[in-house]
């Protein structure tokens, strides 16, 4: 297996991780109004959550726990999931575009922490030769980025089964109650404040799992990986994709990293060899254009959420 | 042009009818995208000579610049369709060591494709290597920051400074600058009396200087970028710190030297890679103003030239676009005794002939001689500079021999 296919797999492995992280940006804002503007933040706890506890000892630092890959992935998820505890105790009762200035604020900290405490991580050389699971069990690179691809696929499916299963319940209906009208919820007797809590906390344990996904395949993480252009990223998978429908945020995550990856490779083979030097500027303009375009289009998003009361009362 | 031929001969193939490609990942746009695309096009200069020159194993080169936009995942994505798609044998790049890195592990060494970079200087590279992490894939043709670090201690030895403070940028070039100095001046016998990180970019440094003033120093190695370094520099002496300061290579810069005063820094000795001189180093200049209409300044420019053109001599060595025979054949056109060629259209005709011919070859590049060690790492000549009538002077230069023979000192 080589050539194109061989690099779809990559690209499908990189870009099913990002649907998971998209997938719980959905839950956040999709369905309960929750401007989280600090995706990256979460997603490089869970990275170097996994990273700490997955990687070689190192002298004179913390961590190199050498545990199994999937404790690993685990535990980074449920530190995530303790960092978004924190947080949204924090600044939940913040409303849309405080929420949004605060979670910004916070992953900046935590890549700067990333870049400082250098004991746990490394600081800016970052944690190198992380064990990427059950390498040597495959003869070559090609097979083994199948079988990650395996892996992605169905964690992807099995986060995509449970969130439809949790949004369709009764607890759904309430996120979206939050989400429409607080004060009416509240009237009903749902307390929001914890609402948005759950869904928060619940949105960022995927998206710091995600976070551990990607460092198992890349087998590196550095403060170079957490830039806030990510944030932006998954945000434009999410709006493009179609926000408040689980199956619109898969094909954003899908169709945008395609756009934003295939464009520089569309640009490199028919751009004359002078203008090489010209084709990134081109490519971001491209990127910009698109998804613009796409807005304009279908400003709902690619696949957009679904006008259903409750599952028994089927659509308008 | 007949040794070209018979070179074609051996891979059934002419210039007409066939094309290899080499890939390079840059940050074209991103963070690194005032010097990205120079770069860029240093590599492309390169790959046109050596066209000119007959082209590789009598194939016509085709050079893929993907970009990386400061991006890991960004540039990790570029470096697998380069591989996979462009069945690129060698890799040039990237800038960045985070960029770098991944690529490395996730892309290249799995692909068995040789990776060579112009531009980053982490030591987690020479680990890596180190711990046979790259396989012998991974080459980078700028100096690491150790040699810079060593040199600084002989220069501390020989100042007589015996406790030194160090205040460095909080980034990879900073940390591993400042550790391998504190690793090398105690192996000197002097001693560190503390370091100081610092983030790029604040209104002042004066937590940090302080700090760094506990332990009565007498001597201050600053490790910064000019216009930061130089609120450093500037807090210190007001605060009283010493005017016996050490600069590193990256604040050789007039913008440092008019924010702090040419008059506060007569007692200041700073470091910097030597651009050296002589008919390779001149051949490169000149093609560069002769194409670009300008004198090849820029970092990288050099360096990756180098990159591009130790790529395809070995191409040629090696017999064929592979990148593990690529990987072999490196070292053989640069190090050695061959018949030395210089960059260049003549330089590549030369070492074409002297191939097919099957005599030694050795590259002698943009940056001067060059020789990887095992971990595919290069040392460099270094100028010592200080300031002297309010302009920067040149102090001492030393050569490669000269550096080489100091970190055999340290290592015993």
């Amino acid at each position: 297996m080589t050539g194109f296919a061989a690099y779809l797999v990559f690209f499908l492995i990189i870009a099913l991780t990002y649907s998971i992280v998209v997938m719980g940006l959905n839950l956040q804002w999709g369905f309960t109004g929750l401007f989280n503007a600090g995706v990256v933040g979460f997603f490089a706890v869970g990275a170097y959550g996994t990273a700490v506890l997955i990687g070689p000892e190192r002298a004179g630092a913390i961590g190199g726990f050498g545990l199994p890959f999937p404790i690993g992935v685990l535990g980074g998820a449920a530190l995530a999931a303790l960092a978004a505890l924190i947080v949204g105790l924090a600044t939940l009762r913040l409303r849309e575009e405080y929420l949004a200035i605060a979670t910004f604020g916070i992953a900046i900290s935590i890549q700067l922490i990333a870049l400082n405490f250098e004991a746990l991580t490394g600081g800016a050389m970052g944690l190198i030769s992380l064990p990427r699971p059950m390498l040597d069990v495959f003869s070559s690179p090609a097979h083994y980025n199948l079988f990650y691809l395996g892996v992605v696929a169905i964690l992807a499916l099995v986060v995509y089964l449970a969130l439809e299963r949790a949004v369709t319940s009764p607890w759904g209906r309430v996120l979206k109650a939050v989400r429409e009208d607080e004060t009416a919820a509240r009237s009903l007797g749902k307390n929001p404040v914890l609402i948005r809590l759950q869904s928060f906390v619940l949105g960022c344990t995927l998206i710091g799992f995600a976070g551990g996904l990607y460092v198992g395949f890349i087998g590196y993480v550095s403060p170079l990986d957490f830039l806030p252009i990510l944030t932006f990223q998954i945000w434009a998978m999410l709006i493009v994709g179609g926000s408040g429908n689980n199956r619109g945020a898969i094909a954003g995550a899908i169709g945008v990293w395609g756009l934003w990856t295939m464009s520089g490779l569309l640009i490199s083979q028919v751009l004359p060899v002078q203008f090489q030097s010209q084709g990134g500027a081109i490519q971001v303009i491209l990127i910009g254009l698109l998804i613009v375009l796409t807005l304009l289009f279908r400003p709902r998003g690619l696949i957009g959420e679904r006008e259903t009361v409750s599952k028994h009362a089927g659509p308008r | 042009m007949v040794a070209g031929l018979q070179v074609g001969t051996a891979t059934t193939a002419s210039a007409q009818d066939c094309q290899v490609s080499i890939g390079a990942v840059l940050s074209i746009t991103g963070s690194m995208a005032a010097i990205g695309s120079a770069i860029g096009d240093a590599g492309q200069l390169a790959v046109d000579q050596f066209n000119e020159a007959g082209g590789v194993n009598g194939c016509q080169i085709r050079y893929v610049l993907r970009d990386d936009q400061g991006s890991p995942n960004v540039g990790v994505d570029a470096a697998k369709t380069l591989v996979e798609i462009e069945n690129v044998p060698v890799v040039l790049g990237a800038i960045q060591s985070g960029v770098s890195l991944p690529v490395l592990t996730s892309v290249t060494v799995p692909a068995k494709v040789t990776q060579i970079s112009c531009c980053s200087s982490a030591p987690s590279f020479t680990d890596l290597a180190a711990s046979g992490g790259t396989d012998g894939y991974w080459f980078r043709t700028l100096p690491t920051d150790r040699p810079q670090a060593v040199v600084m201690a002989n220069i501390a030895r020989e100042k007589g400074y015996k406790n030194i403070a160090v205040i460095y940028v909080n980034s990879d070039y900073g940390v591993s600058l400042s550790r391998q100095f504190k690793a090398a001046t105690e192996a000197l016998g002097g001693q560190v009396a503390s370091m100081t990180a610092y983030n790029q970019e604040q209104a002042s440094y004066r937590a940090e200087v302080n700090s760094a003033l506990q332990g009565e120093p007498d001597a201050l190695f600053l490790i910064a970028f000019p216009a930061d370094g130089a609120t450093a520099a500037r807090e210190w002496i007001s605060f009283g710190g010493t005017q016996n300061m050490l600069l590193s290579n990256a604040l050789r810069a007039d913008e440092f030297v008019d924010a702090v005063g040419a008059q506060y820094l007569s007692n200041a000795v700073g470091i910097d890679n030597a651009q050296v001189e002589g008919p390779s180093v001149d051949a490169f200049n000149t093609a560069w103003s002769a194409k670009f209409g300008s004198a090849p300044n820029g970092p990288g420019l050099h360096t990756m030239y180098d990159a591009a053109a130790v790529a395809l001599l070995a191409m040629e060595q090696g017999g064929e676009a592979n990148g593990t025979v690529v990987r072999d054949s490196i070292r053989l056109i640069t190090g050695g005794e061959g018949e030395v060629v210089n960059p260049g259209v003549e330089g590549f005709k030369r070492a074409k002939e002297l191939i097919a011919q099957g005599k030694p070859v050795r590259y002698v590049g943009a940056t001067g001689p060059i020789t990887f060690d095992a971990n595919g790492d290069v040392t460099g000549p270094y100028l010592i500079w200080g300031v002297k009538d309010d302009a920067l002077t040149t102090l001492d230069t030393w050569d490669s021999a000269r550096v080489d023979a100091a970190i055999a000192e340290i290592d015993g």
